[in-house]
């Protein structure tokens, strides 16, 4: 045994004197046996594998369940954002660059990439490349060399492109041009509205411009004299293009205007509002503290008042009226109020939020904040901190006499996108805890159907453990995978609850994988069965049932501690197979299965690899350290083993 | 023996009566009713007519008595096996009707026969190639056991039955289909050829190797942990001791007297795993769009075209009863201690 080999080594020679008082050897006390649990579990943790597996696995836990405790995966609308669909892991969407921050002209962005234009006239981009996995290639960071060379005064950002007008009045573009974003080279250009050639082959007066502001894949150029150059993508991303142009040209000049993912709105001269046909922010309709709804028109709302400000994001406006006023449509979350005194500056969008600065220099901030783009550092909140704050796509910059003064919003996604542009890392916590919990679920129920069922048939033997084995065989020969499948269509038919649903698939797994364990419980009854402290138990007068479960139910616990142990990652990798093939838990909720889901195409394992690399990497390693602790648990509980070593 | 061979079989039957009953329940559970899909067409038919509704509830009606699917669960079971009338007729398995496919308008069985033989033929050479490797592996690691480099191949085997089969295959699809470029990423065979013969055969087995390779990976962690187990419980035994006594060779001790011993769970482990991955070929299948059994349940599943499913749940239900029944016997054959005829 290896414990007298310890304790032979441990004894010291002692010399007569200290023979005498404190006896011959220290080893006495290490000769003591230990229990076997407590030998079990000592030499459970003298194996370094088993060890690091016990570790791995509790930091897994910690950071699925804690984590997804701190930041609960959105199921929402806000959860998806299609602009940020298939971003690689980066931090860089705010990482402004070190020549903007002496001061800026513009800063814009619509998704992934943003463009500043510094008060010196040169162009910085910062962010990530939509296109960077498309077979084309198209690199909109890459600024061209004339545009380098040339001193800016406007740029914009759509969600794929960008547009540049230099002080010499090129127009540059770059970027994505397949649905006619700029030049007459895309594909689909024939749909889109074209480039006009004076934009492409001359130039324009850029002290004349009033604004150059980009949609989704669609640019206008507003000219102080009233003109408007206006192209892309406008069956997508600006339906209601042609009728703005037309008001502009046939009733009154426009002044400013904004464009949401799929329209274009503007102030006229007059301070009167233009949605050209599109009627889409015509009804406001505001939600109060006590759950009333309540249905505007916008007209009613803006009563006659002259507007002088319009901003918006991709599914909002936000007017200012000539008293200060800020009307919003479009938008449930509400306006902030501005404390006495102070007005309203400022208004800008970003593509899910408004940004709005007051005289005194206070910021607020509003709208969507999944992606931290309202949480306002506190030092912005007072007066006299910000002047100007460029709301660009998600993030935000704040100046201050023309100095970068703090930047907050969206930094980037730690590992990546899917292609919904889901956050994977939000969805790896929570999708592991729903994974782990089906597998624990299903685990429980699973033992505890095998182990009533091995002990009574063990036990009572005889007729019982005959119908009990034939039931079990059957139940053994019900193929697994197929009858699952099977039955997750039948819940997918039935109009059930998401969660009823789930829960019904970990009782469905505990109950086709019980088998196993009930004839190694029965194997195991079989063999304590014969031993002398039954035989004592019965003959002092206990009840069979007491014998089962009391007396012999605790020495095979090993046995079953093992089985739970295999088992729950057994259930998980189940529960993983299920959803990949779609027959799981369903998208959106997240499961590591179902994450996995996307990934079964060439272009997706090839170009996205975030999106597998890490579902993938967490359910290995999770089931691989569940098998290590249950294959080392097994080795030290079975007494058998300890000969071989 | 032939007594036991017999008893089994008798006791296959009921066990196979029981499930398909059971399968069958599950079937009827699905709320989907064929005759409304079918009765359906009639509905534009029937636009205008006056009284359209009362013409849709007698089409319907009479549909359902047509396929049966008014009548109760029992009645619908006997008739599906050929032991009851259907409106009035008896067509059911033992008549040689299994079934018939609306996805691909043919009856089930001629549209199992491709992916049938597909399957096999995966499966018969991802069996050869896993025991190919496995069973040397695993008395190695028997043998050496407690070496470095047993300890290595035990740390190896773990990752390698932890890991998923899906995950493992879009890895390898990863390194050897997009990396490497050794492989085709999916298909079958290539897109528009015609190949004959031998060219067939190559082209063939050059789009399966990828899906033989994950298939035989995923299986060697499990195999190897069985086989060493197996084989380490066999080289414990007295015999061996007496046997290397005797002054065998060594070869000799480990591959006549041992690995005779270690057949039986090697045995049972063989036919349970080659019956299993029909099943689990399942997943493979769907990722590597290969046509086989697997893929047409997972397609069958989807389009609703349940007399598919139903056929190939009783197929996977007579494999794994089949199975059971091979072991047993083979238990005999490998090892005369085993007394099954008792």
């Amino acid at each position: 045994m290896s414990m007298n080999g310890n304790s032979s080594q441990a004894v010291k020679k002692r010399g007569w004197l200290g023979r005498m008082f404190f006896g011959a050897s220290k080893s006495v006390r290490d000769e003591r046996y230990d229990s076997p649990g407590k030998l079990a579990f000592k030499r459970f943790f003298q194996t370094p594998v088993a060890v690091v597996a016990v570790v791995v696995l509790v930091a897994m836990f910690g950071f699925v369940f804690i984590g997804s405790a701190i930041e609960p995966v959105d199921l929402t609308e806000a959860g998806a954002e299609m602009l940020h669909s298939n971003v690689a892991p980066t931090q860089s969407f705010m990482k402004i660059p070190a020549d903007m921050k002496d001061g800026a002209v513009d800063i814009s962005s619509q998704g992934t990439f943003t463009i500043g234009v510094s008060t010196d006239g040169n162009v910085y981009m910062w962010g990530f490349n939509p296109n960077s996995s498309t077979n084309d290639k198209i690199n909109v960071l890459n600024v061209p060399e004339e545009v380098k060379n040339s001193k800016i005064v406007h740029v914009a950002a759509g969600a794929d492109h960008c547009v540049a007008i230099s002080e010499d009045g090129h127009v540059y573009c770059w970027g994505a041009y397949d649905v006619g974003q700029y030049g007459l080279d895309g594909s689909m250009i024939a749909a889109a509205r074209k480039q006009p050639d004076e934009l492409i082959n001359g130039t324009i007066d850029a002290s004349q411009v009033q604004q150059l502001t980009c949609g989704n894949q669609v640019t206008a150029i507003l000219m102080k004299d009233g003109t408007i150059y206006a192209w892309g993508n406008d069956g997508l991303s600006a339906t209601n293009l042609s009728s703005v142009i037309k008001y502009n040209n046939n009733e009154a000049r426009l002044v400013k205007v904004a464009f949401t993912t799929d329209g274009i709105y503007g102030i006229d001269e007059n301070g009167v509002f233009v949605p050209g046909k599109s009627t889409k922010f015509n009804t406001v309709t505001v939600t109060d503290e006590r759950g009333a709804v309540t249905t505007t028109s916008l007209e009613e709302l803006i009563g006659g008042r002259k507007l002088v400000d319009i901003a918006a994001t991709g599914n909002a406006l936000a007017l200012v009226t000539e008293d200060g006023d800020v009307i919003v449509s479009g938008m449930k979350t509400p306006v902030p109020t501005i404390p006495e005194g102070d007005e309203v500056k400022q208004v800008s969008a970003g593509t899910r939020h408004f940004v709005l600065v007051t005289e005194q220099g206070r910021v607020y901030a509003w709208g969507q904040n999944y992606r931290n783009q309202c949480e306002v550092p506190e030092k912005f909140t007072e007066a006299g901190a910000v002047d100007q704050v460029f709301a660009s796509g998600f993030q935000n910059y704040a100046f201050k006499d023309g100095k970068f003064v703090g930047a907050w919003g969206l930094k980037g996604y730690l590992m990546g996108t899917d292609e919904m542009g889901r956050d994977i890392f939000i969805r790896l916590m929570n999708g592991g805890k729903m994974t782990m919990t089906v597998g624990a679920v299903a685990v429980i129920i699973s033992t505890i159907i095998g182990i009533i069922i091995g002990c009574l048939s063990g036990y009572f033997g005889g007729m019982t453990d005959m119908l009990l084995m034939r039931f079990t065989e059957i139940c053994g020969s019900i193929p697994f995978l197929p009858f699952a499948l099977v039955l997750s269509v039948i819940l997918q038919a039935s109009n059930l609850q998401e969660n009823t649903r789930i829960f019904i698939i970990m009782v469905i797994l505990g109950v086709l994988s019980w088998t196993g364990l009930a004839h190694m419980v029965r194997g195991q009854i079989l063999a304590e069965r014969e031993k002398e402290f039954v035989t004592a138990a019965r003959s002092m007068g206990v009840r069979e049932r007491r014998i089962a479960f009391k007396h012999i139910l605790p020495n095979i616990v090993s046995v079953i501690l093992v089985t739970l142990t295999l088992d729950f990652a057994g259930c998980m990798l189940t529960e993983s197979s299920l959803s990949y093939l779609g027959f799981g838990v369903q998208l959106p909720r997240p499961t590591w299965g179902n994450m996995l889901n996307g990934a079964r195409n060439a272009l997706v394992i090839q170009s996205y690899w975030w999106r597998w690399v890490f579902p993938a990497l967490f359910l290995s390693i999770v089931v691989i350290c569940i098998n290590v602790i249950g294959d080392t648990l097994r080795d030290v509980l079975d007494p058998k083993t300890e000969v071989d070593r | 023996m032939g007594r036991y061979v017999l008893r089994r079989c008798g006791y296959m039957l009921l066990v196979m009566i029981i499930l398909s009953l059971l399968m069958f329940l599950v079937y009827t559970m699905i709320p989907y009713d064929r005759a409304v899909t079918e009765a359906e067409s009639f509905k534009t038919a029937y636009k205008g007519n006056p009284n359209a509704a009362q013409l849709y509830a007698d089409k319907l009606a009479d549909l359902r008595r047509q396929l049966g699917t008014d009548q109760p669960v029992l009645k619908r079971y006997l008739g599906w096996l050929g032991l009851g009338p259907i409106n009035g007729k008896y067509n059911g398995i033992f008549q040689g009707n299994f079934g018939y496919s609306y996805t691909y308008d043919r009856p089930v069985i001629d549209v199992l026969k491709t992916p049938m033989m597909n399957t096999v033929f995966i499966n018969v050479f991802a069996t050869i190639l896993g025991l190919g490797i496995t069973i040397p592996l695993g008395i190695f690691c028997a043998v050496h056991r407690g070496s470095k480099r047993d300890t290595g191949i035990q740390i190896a085997t773990i990752v390698g039955y932890s890991i998923p089969s899906f995950i493992t295959a879009i890895i390898f699809i990863w390194l050897f289909a997009i990396m490497l470029g050794w492989f085709p990423v999916s298909g079958m065979k290539t897109p528009g050829s015609n190949y004959t013969g031998l060219a067939e055969l190559k082209d063939r087995l050059y789009y399966m190797s990828l899906p033989l390779i994950v298939m035989t990976f995923s299986s060697l962690g499990g195999m190897t942990r069985y086989v060493r187990a197996a084989m380490t419980e066999a080289l414990s035994m007295d015999c061996i001791r007496t046997a290397r006594a005797k002054g065998l060779r060594e070869k000799v001790v480990v591959y006549s007297h041992a690995f005779r011993n270690a057949l039986i769970p090697i045995i049972t482990l063989v036919i349970g795993w080659f019956l299993g991955i029909f099943s689990g070929s399942v997943v493979l299948e769907n990722i590597f769009g290969l046509n086989g059994v697997g893929r047409l349940y997972i397609n069958a599943l989807n389009d609703k075209d349940f007399e598919v499913v139903l056929l190939l749940q009783m197929f996977y239900v007579i494999i794994g009863l089949i199975g059971n029944l091979v072991t047993d016997i083979a238990y005999g054959i490998a090892d005369p201690r085993v007394r099954v005829n008792k």
